[in-house]
């Protein structure tokens, strides 16, 4: 028991350390976010194009849809809390 | 038979307070050397991500850009294009250093108009710096502290030669004081308890002679000129209501163009995979390569409202920088564009449309009296009377030759009370000898057993008729006659009314004057309406009424009385000369004391949303030119060449005109948004037609021009 504390406290301490410093840093935080996202986006990309598209285009295709939605849902939240900006 | 004083004929022109507007001189002039460095530095500070975000359209080019970018980078990032790498590569370079000079270009406005606001923010920093204050503890001894360290509610001492350490009330001692620093005006005022108007002083403020004992009535910070500092340092600066209502215009139609632009692809291969089978692959290949990343951006970018989008926030910043300029603290953004929408004026007639200082004019005998008799009276009555009336009696009756022939250090003076309405000297042999209304005098007459002569009535009517005061002057419970206290309407005040009307603003005239007074001042002065005999009361209850019937007012005033009625108000305009209560309920403090300013900052109101308005119409104006030169030649395979009508050279060369334009227009109208569109007092129809014509029709024509001379130029094929 000893051991497997020792091992996993300063882990579960580095991940808090990581969350709070992304929490700080919202850009790199949204942009993993998208990457993440983009794993599920990026093949049906590719699959609708019958291969046109290089594995990397489709994936850059894949994030350019996520940053245009993105850019349309904070068009959105500006249209409601215009006083925010 | 009255006399008429020979001097109110005289050819000087009327004095104004604090000298002509245009010989005033204003607060500290603020040190503009190194804005437009710092304005270059600071729109770089400005691409930070977190600062960009709050602008919604320049963010949403500032992402563009970033995607320009990497498609600079690698053409081929969303798909391998038909066409020379390296020369995609430039085109997509060129639109990158256009959109990245866009962005820049907004920020540069905004920053040039905060750098502008933070050096006004300066010069009012610099009426008030630290100093050393000399606090009375509880017990009567005097500590020595740092302005800074004063609170609301402490008591200080100040002497001569201090700098007054915080706003705060004379409750103590009668001194000059020197207000140069925040009105710019050298003539010292004197401040003395009790009184209405001259308890208030400024921090920052010198004091000339003596020594005053005050009471602190704002923590540190938390003075009006404090809050004004915050307000053009854009610290405290929230969105006006116009503001919130065009960023959501503006957010809105960059939502349409974004969702227009991004379906533009399907549509376009729908129609490439058409035109191939009839034209040929080269024909759909050219209609695909139209339809492009970098393209579909630069379309984006040239129809979503920019110029607006990067003007907007200077525009704003730029309002309230004029007010701070014309030497009025506004309190908050709001207030001064409130100003803009005033549908009616509540003005005071002493002191805002005629001139402060009645002046005695004629004596009216009556009752069988003799003018040299009535004039003796009011000599006697008015020996007490320190007010510019009593003093105008006095100079009046002497001038006549009469002397008052009574041991001045055995008689009593009665002061003016606004309950009994009248004043005087009672005399050591016991006679009262009283001034005042003429109702008033005709009660205390009545009280003692006297008989109200028959002329009085036709006297006060007379003098009423000419505009003027009417008082009526007793001795006991006999009525001697009539003073004739004439008011002087304040010179170009009726052109400054009509100018309003044509904007539709109305004017009300409240005075305590009696009703056939009020309508020759009111005739004479081009007021749409007036109250007569009004007390503090009727103020609010007139503001009240307007507001009931949903229109804005706007009212100045001094006196504690003012107050609620200036809080009530939509915009209200204190007195820097007034009472602390009045500056507190105000939105707007008035350093030069001067209330006919209220005129002026209707003016610079309605301004700032007619300038909002012009360079909104300006911006969206231009899109059809901007539509004419990129949609035409980017799918001229589509057959729609023929729109190309300002015959541009190539869909590159389009293009990039068409954003360079689009970069341009920014920069180009700064200096409008700074200073304002030009205000001409017209309707608001005739307004609208006008700035249509201008800024909607020239908003049109404008860009058909300059692109094409940007087309002509740019070396491309």
């Amino acid at each position: 028991m000893k051991y497997f504390y020792g091992q996993t406290i300063p882990a579960i301490e580095q991940i808090t350390e990581i969350w709070l410093t992304w929490r700080k840093q919202k850009l790199p935080l949204y942009l993993f976010l998208a990457m993440c996202f983009n794993v599920a986006i990026a093949p049906i990309v590719y699959a609708a194009t019958n291969e046109q598209l290089s594995r990397t285009q489709a994936w850059a295709l894949g994030l350019l849809g996520l940053v245009t939605v993105g850019l349309s849902i904070y068009l959105f939240f500006v249209m409601f809390v215009p006083e925010k900006f | 038979m009255g006399f008429i004083a020979e001097s109110s004929s005289s050819p000087r022109p009327p004095r104004l307070p604090h000298g002509t507007r245009d010989s005033r001189k204003h607060t500290p002039k603020p040190d503009m050397r190194g804005l437009y460095q710092r304005a270059i530095k600071e729109s770089f500070v400005k691409l930070h991500p977190r600062t960009a975000v709050k602008n919604p359209v320049m963010f949403v080019v500032w992402v563009g850009t970033i995607v320009t970018f990497l498609m600079t980078l690698n053409p081929n990032l969303f798909g391998t294009i038909q066409a020379d790498v390296n020369q995609q590569r430039l085109l997509n370079g060129l639109i990158t250093l256009i959109l990245f000079f866009t962005v820049l270009f907004a920020n540069f406005a905004e920053a040039v108009a905060e750098g502008r606001g933070k050096a006004q923010a300066d010069s009012l920093r610099a009426t008030r710096s630290d100093t050393i204050a000399r606090k009375i503890l509880p017990d009567g001894s005097i500590t020595e502290i740092s302005s800074t360290q004063l609170r609301r509610g402490d008591l200080v001492k100040v002497i001569a030669g201090d700098t007054i350490p915080a706003d705060g009330e004379v409750i103590e001692g009668i001194g000059s004081v020197d207000e140069s620093a925040i009105t710019g005006e050298s003539a010292p005022v004197l401040k003395q308890p009790g009184t209405d108007i001259a308890s208030s002083v400024t921090g920052g403020t010198r004091l000339l002679s003596d020594e005053l004992k005050i009471r602190i009535t704002a923590d540190p910070g938390q003075g009006f000129i404090d809050r004004m500092i915050a307000l053009v340092e854009g610290a405290e600066r929230t969105k006006t209501p116009n503001e919130i209502a065009l960023t959501v215009l503006l957010a809105v139609l960059t939502q349409v163009f974004l969702i227009v632009v991004a379906t533009i692809p399907p549509f376009a291969d729908y129609i490439a995979k058409f035109i191939s089978t009839i034209y040929g692959a080269e024909a759909g290949n050219s209609l695909r390569a139209g339809a492009s990343v970098a393209i579909l951006i630069s379309l984006l970018v040239a129809l979503i409202p920019t110029t607006i989008g990067g003007l907007l926030s200077a525009i704003g910043i730029a309002g309230m920088d004029r007010v701070a300029q014309f030497n009025v603290i506004a309190t908050s953004g709001r207030a001064v564009e409130a100003c803009g929408d005033i549908n009616t004026l509540v003005l005071d007639k002493t002191g805002t449309i005629t001139l402060g200082n009645r002046m005695a004019d004629e004596f009216i005998p009556v009752n069988g009296h003799s003018l040299e008799e009535v004039a003796r009276i009011s000599l006697i009555a008015s020996l007490f009377d320190d007010t510019p009336e009593g003093r105008s009696i006095v100079k009046l009756a002497q001038k006549l030759g009469v002397s008052a022939d009574i041991d001045i250090d055995k008689a009593e003076g009665v002061e003016f009370s606004a309950k009994t309405r009248m004043s005087g000297t009672n005399l050591p042999n016991g006679k009262q000898v009283r001034k005042g209304a003429v109702d008033a005098i005709k009660g205390f007459v009545r009280s003692r057993g006297g008989r109200i002569p028959p002329e009085l009535d036709a006297a006060y009517e007379r003098v009423s008729r000419l505009g003027g005061t009417p008082l009526a002057v007793c001795e006991n419970d006999d009525i001697y006659g009539v003073i004739y206290l004439k008011d002087i309407v304040k010179p170009g005040l009726r052109e400054r009314f009509d100018q309003l009307r044509r904007m539709g603003v109305r004017t009300i005239m409240l005075t305590g004057d009696n009703r056939i007074t009020a309508a020759v001042i009111a005739q004479e002065a081009g007021v749409d309406d007036f109250i007569a005999e009004a007390t503090p009361e009727d103020k609010i209850e007139v503001i009240r009424s307007e507001q009931s019937q949903g229109k804005l007012v706007a009212m100045t005033g001094d006196g504690t009385n003012d107050a609620p009625a200036l809080a009530q108000a939509n915009v209200g305009l204190a007195m820097n000369s007034g009472t602390q209560a009045a500056k507190e309920a105000a939105n707007m403090v008035d350093l030069d004391s001067d209330p006919t300013k209220l005129i002026d900052l209707v003016t610079i109101g309605k301004q700032l949303l007619i300038t909002r308005g012009a360079l909104t119409t300006f911006s969206i104006a231009n899109d059809i030119a901007k539509y004419f030169a990129i949609i035409p030649t980017i799918f001229a395979a589509a057959g729609i060449g023929a729109l190309n009508i300002m015959g541009l050279k190539s869909a590159q060369s389009a293009i990039l005109s068409a954003l360079i334009y689009n970069a341009l227009i920014i920069p180009a109208l700064i200096p409008l948004a700074l200073k304002g569109v030009k205000f001409l007092p017209l309707s608001a129809d005739q307004l609208l037609r006008r700035n249509i014509l201008i800024f909607g029709v020239g908003g049109v024509i404008a860009p058909f021009i300059a692109i094409k001379l940007i087309d002509i130029v740019l070396p491309l094929s």
